[in-house]
C-alpha cells in the first residue's frame, strides 16, 4: 500500500513539476511584472492604462468579434462535415481518407498556412480571380488588411478541431433513440434538435471552447492577415515584448487578455450547463 | 545505483562543458538565423575556425532574444561574441552586458569606416559588421518610371498599393523618424505634420517581418514602398519585375554589429574572431551573399554587387541616413502608440 502510493507519489511529481517549472512561473513572472514599475513599485497603472482607455477596448472588441465569429462559423461549417463523415460516408477507407485530408493541415506550421492564404486572398489571387471570372464581381474585393481575411485564415486552420469532436460526440449516439422519436411521429428535423443535437451538445461545447481559446489568443494569424492594419491583443502584447520593450505594459495586456477570456468561457459553459443531458452520466 | 550513475555523468557532463568554455577551444558566437546566419557562418566562422582552429557554437536568434539572453547570463557568460543590430547595440550597452572592445589587438580594425566603430566615451562597444538600407522599391511592370523620390507613395495611381515598415518590424520606429526629418521636412517634436501625412497614405501593407515584405511584392500585392536592400535584390535575383532604387532624399539605413559579451571566457578567441569578420574578404563575401555593404575599406566586389549595396550605384556610407539611436529608442514607446491608434487602426 504505502509503496503503492510512493509510486503514485513519483508518477505525479514530474507532470506537477513539469507544470509547475514551464507553465505557473512564467505566468507568475507575466502576472507580477504587470502589476509593477521601474521605480514605483507595486501599482495598478498598467492595468488602469488599458481599461480606462477607449482604444484599447476597441481592440478588446475587435479581438472577441473575430474569436466569435471563428467558433460560430467552425461549429456551423463543422457539425455538417463531422455529420458526413460519421452518419453518410459507408466506405472506411474512405472515412479514414477524409480524416486525414482533415488532420494533414496541423501538421504544417500555421505561418506557413497563413502565407498560403496571404497568397490565395491577394489582389490577383486566386479567390479574387475566380470571384471575377464568375462575374460575381468587377474589382479585386480586399480581403487581406480586414477582420474578413483574418476570419477566413483562422476559420481554416481551426475547423478540424470542431469535426473531430464534435464527430466523436455524434458517433457515440444511440440511433435507436432517434428511430424512438421517429416512430412516435417526430419528424426528422424534430428528431435531430430535440434528440440528437442536445445528445452532442457536450462535443459541440468541447470544439467550441477550444477554437475560442486558440483563436483569442492567436498571433501568427492575424499579424499576417491583417497586413498591419487590424489589431488584435496578442499583436499588441507581442508588440510591448518585442519592439518597445516595456514588459510591464506588455504583462498587463496579456493577464487582460486571459482575463476576459477564462470569463466569458466560464459564463459560456455556466449556460450550456444542465442543457447538456448526459454531460455528468458520459 | 542508477541514481548514482545518473548524477555522476551530469556532473562528468557540467565539468566538460565548463572544461570546454574555458580551454579557449571553442567560441559562442550569438548570431541570426535564416540565410543571415548562414552567411555569417560561411564568410567568417568557418575561415576563422581554419585559421584559429578554434570552433565556433553558434547560438540561433533575433537581436532582441540575443539581448534577452545576455542579460541572463550576465555573471557567468556563455555567449563570447554576439551580433546585434543598431538600436538593440544601444540598449545592451545600457543593461551593462558588453565588454569594452580593444581594437589594439584587431589588426584589421585599422581598415573599419568612422562610422563603424560605435564609441561610449572612450571605449568601443561595439563594431559594425555590415549595412543595410530601406530603399524605395518598384514593381517594375506596373511602376514603369524608377521613383526618385519617396514622395511617390503618395501618387493616386498606387493607392491601396503601397508597403510600409509597421513599427513591430525594427525599422518601422526610426523610419517614421526618417521619413518626418529627411522627406517631409517635419522637424517638430510632436510629428502631426508627418502622423497627418502617413494617415492619408492608402496602404496595402503594414508588414512587420520582411518575409511578409518580400511576400506581398511577389504576389504584386502590392507594387511600391519601402523593402530592405537584402530582400529586394533577393527578389530580383529571383527574376521578379523589382526595382530598388535610393531615391534623391537618401535612404534610412542601419547595421549588424558585433559585441564582446562582458565575462567572456575567450577573449582573445572574441578578439581574433573580430579580426576575421573585418578581413577583405569576408566583408566582400557577406556584400556577395547579403548584398551588406561593407563597414571596411580595401573591399573589392564586382559591379554587379556594388548596385546592390544599401547605398546604391555609386554611393557610399554618407548616402546612408544612420539612426541616432538614442533619440530613436527614448521616442520609441510614444510613436508606436500613436501608430497605434492613428495608422494600424
Amino acid at each position: 500500500m504505502a509503496s503503492a502510493r510512493l509510486t503514485l507519489f513519483w508518477l505525479l511529481a514530474l507532470p506537477v513539476l513539469v507544470f509547475t517549472g514551464f507553465f505557473l512561473i512564467p505566468l507568475g513572472v507575466v502576472l507580477v511584472s504587470s502589476f509593477t514599475a521601474p521605480e514605483d513599485g507595486l501599482t495598478l497603472a498598467h492595468y488602469a492604462r488599458i481599461l480606462l482607455d477607449a482604444y484599447h477596448w476597441q481592440v478588446i472588441a475587435t479581438t472577441f468579434r473575430i474569436a466569435i465569429f471563428s467558433t460560430l462559423i467552425c461549429v456551423a461549417l463543422g457539425y455538417p462535415l463531422a455529420w458526413y463523415l460519421v452518419r453518410i460516408v459507408q466506405l472506411r477507407s474512405w472515412r479514414r481518407a477524409c480524416v486525414i485530408l482533415l488532420v494533414l493541415p496541423l501538421f504544417t506550421s500555421n505561418i506557413v498556412r497563413s502565407f498560403g492564404w496571404m497568397v490565395l486572398l491577394g489582389r490577383s489571387g486566386l479567390v479574387n480571380d475566380a470571384l471575377m471570372s464568375l462575374g460575381l464581381i468587377d474589382r479585386p474585393m480586399r480581403f487581406l488588411g480586414t477582420e474578413t481575411g483574418i476570419l477566413i485564415g483562422m476559420v481554416y486552420i481551426l475547423l478540424p478541431f470542431t469535426v473531430l469532436t464534435i464527430g466523436t460526440a455524434l458517433a457515440r449516439v444511440d440511433r435507436g433513440l432517434e428511430q424512438a422519436a421517429r416512430d412516435l411521429g417526430a419528424t426528422p428535423a424534430r428528431a435531430f434538435w430535440s434528440v440528437t443535437f442536445p445528445l452532442t451538445l457536450h462535443g459541440v461545447m468541447a470544439g467550441a471552447i477550444i477554437v475560442f481559446s486558440m483563436a483569442i489568443s492567436a498571433y501568427v494569424t492575424p499579424a499576417l492577415l491583417s497586413g498591419g492594419k487590424v489589431t488584435v491583443l496578442a499583436m499588441l502584447a507581442f508588440q510591448q515584448y518585442s519592439t518597445v520593450f516595456d514588459f510591464h505594459y506588455g504583462g498587463a495586456l496579456s493577464i487582460t487578455l486571459l482575463v476576459l477570456t477564462l470569463a466569458l468561457i466560464g459564463l459560456a459553459s455556466r449556460m450550456t450547463r444542465g442543457r447538456t443531458p448526459g454531460a455528468g452520466g458520459h | 545505483m542508477m541514481y548514482r550513475v545518473c548524477r555522476l555523468s551530469l556532473a562528468a557532463l557540467l565539468l566538460g562543458s565548463g572544461a570546454a568554455y574555458a580551454d579557449g577551444s571553442t567560441l559562442t558566437v550569438a548570431y541570426y538565423g535564416g540565410n543571415w546566419g548562414e552567411a555569417f557562418d560561411a564568410c567568417v566562422a568557418q575561415p576563422f575556425t581554419e585559421k584559429t582552429g578554434i570552433r565556433v557554437v553558434a547560438e540561433i536568434g533575433n537581436s532582441t532574444t540575443t539581448l534577452a539572453k545576455l542579460q541572463q547570463q550576465s555573471g557567468d557568460a556563455v555567449i563570447d561574441v554576439a551580433y546585434m543590430d543598431g538600436g538593440i547595440s544601444e540598449l545592451a550597452h545600457e543593461a551593462g552586458v558588453l565588454a569594452p572592445i580593444d581594437l589594439a589587438a584587431i589588426p584589421n580594425a585599422a581598415t573599419y569606416l568612422p562610422q563603424a566603430v560605435y564609441k561610449a566615451g572612450d571605449e568601443v562597444f561595439a563594431v559594425s559588421a555590415g549595412y543595410y538600407s530601406l530603399g524605395l522599391i518598384h514593381n517594375t511592370s506596373e511602376v514603369t518610371e524608377t521613383p526618385d523620390s519617396w514622395l511617390a507613395l503618395w501618387d493616386e495611381s498606387y493607392a491601396g498599393a503601397v508597403a510600409l515598415p509597421s513599427p513591430s518590424n525594427s525599422s518601422g520606429v526610426p523610419f517614421v523618424l526618417f521619413l518626418a526629418r529627411s522627406v517631409l521636412g517635419d522637424t517638430s517634436e510632436s510629428l502631426d505634420q508627418t502622423f497627418a501625412k502617413l494617415k492619408e497614405l492608402d496602404t496595402g501593407l503594414l508588414f512587420d517581418s520582411s518575409g511578409a515584405a518580400s511576400n506581398a511584392f511577389q504576389s504584386s500585392e502590392v507594387i511600391i514602398g519601402a523593402h530592405f536592400n537584402v530582400g529586394a535584390w533577393d527578389l530580383t535575383d529571383g527574376g521578379l519585375p523589382i526595382g530598388f532604387s535610393v531615391p534623391k532624399e537618401g535612404v534610412w539605413a542601419t547595421d549588424a554589429r558585433m559585441h564582446v559579451v562582458k565575462g567572456t571566457k575567450n577573449p582573445e578567441g572574441a578578439a581574433q574572431y573580430l579580426d576575421m569578420a573585418a578581413s577583405p574578404e569576408a566583408a566582400a563575401c557577406l556584400a556577395e551573399r547579403l548584398y551588406l555593404g561593407p563597414p571596411v575599406t580595401g573591399v573589392t566586389l564586382t559591379p554587379d554587387v556594388e548596385r546592390k549595396l544599401p547605398w546604391g550605384e555609386g554611393g557610399s556610407v554618407e548616402k546612408l541616413h544612420l539612426s541616432d539611436w538614442t533619440e530613436v529608442n527614448a521616442r520609441r514607446a510614444a510613436i508606436v502608440e500613436r501608430w497605434n491608434r492613428e495608422i494600424a487602426n
